[in-house]
């Protein structure tokens, strides 16, 4: 159970990174209330489906954070409250 | 929206016009002669048009459908930059007089969205310009780019395959090609 206060984000994941875990969307609890990096974001949703696959998927994806396409994740936080997609390669058309 | 219960909560219809035209996400049926009547122009001395269907093989697979997915908020924007993007490069057209009439003069990106059959249009792109060659650049760099760029996936299912083994498939861009 999270404790009420814990920072929250909302993940979405489409295509394969979907397929994989058997979710389109789901609320993960930061671990604490420090900002966590959107580059540490990977091994917490990873611990939260091990064996899935979802590693390999991450590792070829983009992040999306509140409806932008994040071009430097290095440099991005979260605070809790987001909206984050798992972005897989497109293939639209 | 029938049936929409089966796709992302995310990935929904959309529509975005901005003054580089309109681009739209939709789980119905793609009416090509509505879309390019939208970009009918009194100006307009040609009219290019791209339709994507879908294909019944793939590498000696029969395909029997492709199901299609967006992340719509994202995907539309997307799409609306990719027209944004092909005014601008349109404006620099070396076919295209300074001064003179914008050389697009209409665009519409039309991509349907969950279960298209074998034969159906699952992307609809209509552009008109005063002369041919820039419709025509516009309407392949409006394909190419929404190809690379949206947030939409296609999943790829065979026949006498379970759905399970339906390969989401990846767009694979010219310019990594070796």
């Amino acid at each position: 159970m999270s404790n009420i206060g814990t920072p929250t984000i909302t993940v979405l994941y489409f295509a394969a990174a979907s397929t994989a875990i058997g979710l389109t969307v789901e609320r993960v609890p930061l671990p604490s209330q420090e900002p966590l990096p959107l580059t540490s974001l990977s091994e917490l949703l990873v611990s939260r489906h091990a064996g899935k696959g979802l590693d390999k998927i991450l590792a070829s994806s983009q992040w999306s954070v509140n409806e932008e396409m994040v071009d430097e994740p290095e440099n991005t936080t979260l605070k809790g409250g987001e909206e984050v997609a798992v972005i897989c390669p497109v293939s639209g058309g | 929206m029938p049936g929409t219960e089966q796709w992302p909560a995310a990935s929904v219809e959309a529509r975005l016009e901005t003054e580089d035209g309109v681009c739209v996400l939709t789980y119905n049926s793609l009416d090509t002669q509505d879309i390019l009547s939208s970009v009918g122009d009194d100006a307009a001395g040609a009219t290019a048009v791209f339709i994507g269907t879908t294909r019944n093989s793939f590498k000696g697979k029969v395909v029997t459908r492709l199901d299609y997915q967006a992340y719509s908020k994202v995907a539309i924007k997307t799409m609306a930059s990719v027209l944004r993007d092909a005014r601008t490069q349109g404006s620099r057209s070396e076919h295209h007089t300074p001064g003179t009439v914008s050389p697009i003069l209409r665009c519409s990106v039309h991509h349907r969205l969950g279960t298209v059959p074998v034969g159906e249009p699952s992307i609809v792109i209509a552009v008109s310009s005063p002369h041919r060659k820039e419709s025509f650049v516009a309407c392949e760099y409006i394909l190419e780019e929404v190809k690379r760029r949206a947030q939409i996936w296609k999943r790829e299912f065979y026949k006498d395959e379970p759905e399970e083994t339906a390969e989401w498939k990846e767009n694979v861009t010219t310019s990594k090609a070796p």
